[in-house]
């Protein structure tokens, strides 16, 4: 394999296994290992979550260096699992390029749950959240009505690009907009123990508990980069459910 | 003890099935056995109550949790991350996210700030439950390896 598909492949790999939310280390140690696969021991990576760069400099003494931007993480951990155990079989027996691009191919099209199954799981989180929380079981199904709204409303913007702040701001603004009205019909009776199980698909459980890894392992920039992002999408969360919450007490004294 | 203890570790084993399907996890055994995680953890938060303090109860939940998640990773031959992120979610402080706003909303500074940074403290002991245990995991392999050279 000549020096230039090296660099290419080894930034596909770790641009797929960043943008499907794998996380620093992990992207930035198997681009090391597929170079060193490959016999380029000079080769490195730095990554945040937004660049890659990969670089490596061959024993004549000339440097290849590539950047990828990625933009829109997602979590896939089916996809993770999968460029995982695709470095670990390139380290073992260096395979051909095209063998490598031909497995790359045929993990981009793992393919996804549907809209249905994503719909259903929204609700399922919301419905045992509230539960989980002592909620009573009028609550629990009020909350599964939110989880499904949430997935719609969240689906929907981000077929358009929104940006996760507004994303975040407006499903959670129409989570306590539900939840209040559910208790108002009488369906629920403790709106605040159905926002909470409903808000669960938006907290940024991932994020919170990754910020703090990469910090501690050495990743500052990154673990920097995460812990600004989860502050952002915790206080777009109580940004939506505020300013609904506020409206509410003040123009129709309820909640 | 049904259902003060089992029903709510139930409870959290099927809401971490629905992040199974978000996550994208796609092998039934696997979806089982990261939404037992799940359970498994908000059973180790319960148990630790007597202790009387919920930063140490979740400090062990998530240390329980990520030697769960390390053997089901020898177990699958798959990264651990994918029981953790899964089984971690129960743990998440949605509901301290909710009360500071709550707080906030209510003009309330000292309750706001303070159950914010008890949040934030939460946060930290998620973090510092999976570092101990993944660095500890991570050195016991480097021995290994080196020793064997």
């Amino acid at each position: 394999m000549d020096e230039q598909q090296l660099l290419d492949l080894a930034g596909d790999v770790g641009f797929a296994l960043l943008k499907s939310g794998g996380e620093i280390y992990r992207v930035e140690e198997s681009i090391r290992r597929i170079f060193l696969a490959y016999g380029q021991d000079s080769g490195d990576a730095f990554v945040i979550p937004s660049v890659i760069i990969v670089s490596f400099t061959t024993p004549q003494g000339r440097s290849y260096t590539k950047m990828l931007r990625v933009r829109g993480q997602t979590v896939d951990l089916e996809r993770v699992e999968r460029l995982n155990s695709l470095c670990r079989k390139i380290c073992l027996h260096p395979m051909e390029p095209e063998a490598v691009r031909r497995e790359l191919e045929s993990i981009e099209g793992v393919s996804r749950y549907g809209y249905h199954w994503r719909m259903a799981a929204y609700a399922m989180v919301a419905f045992f959240f509230t539960l989980l929380f002592a909620g009573t079981a009028g609550d629990a199904v009020a909350a599964g009505l939110c989880g499904l709204a949430t997935c719609i409303a969240c689906e929907q913007m981000n077929r358009f690009h929104t940006n996760s702040f507004f994303v975040n701001t407006i499903a959670s603004a129409i989570i306590a907009a539900m939840a209040l009205g559910a208790v108002n019909l009488g369906l629920g009776s403790h709106y605040d123990r159905i926002i909470i199980g409903a808000l669960m698909n938006l907290v940024p459980g991932v994020m919170i508990t990754n910020f703090m890894r990469d910090i501690i392992a050495g990743d500052l920039l990154a673990g920097l980069i995460k812990l600004t992002e989860s502050l952002l999408v915790a206080t777009a969360i109580a940004l939506g459910a505020g300013i609904i919450l506020t409206a509410a007490r003040l123009l129709w004294g309820i909640g | 003890m049904l259902t003060n203890f089992w029903l709510p570790c139930f409870y959290a084993t099927l809401a971490s099935t629905g992040f199974c399907i978000i996550f994208n996890i796609r092998r039934p055994k696997r979806i089982f056995f990261a939404a037992l995680g799940g359970g498994l953890a908000w059973a180790v938060y319960l148990l630790a109550a007597p202790v009387g303090s919920d930063l140490f109860q979740y400090f062990a939940a998530t240390i329980a949790l990520s030697m769960y998640a390390e053997v089901m990773a020898r177990i699958f031959k798959c990264p651990a991350t994918e029981f953790l992120l899964v089984a971690l979610i129960p743990l998440v402080p949605g509901g301290g996210i909710y009360h500071t706003m709550e707080y906030c909303i209510q003009g309330d500074t000292s309750a706001f700030l303070e159950t914010g940074l008890h949040t934030l403290g939460i946060a930290a002991s998620l973090a510092v439950g999976i570092l101990l245990v993944s660095s500890a995991v991570r050195l016991y392999q480097t021995v290994k390896v080196m020793k064997r050279r």
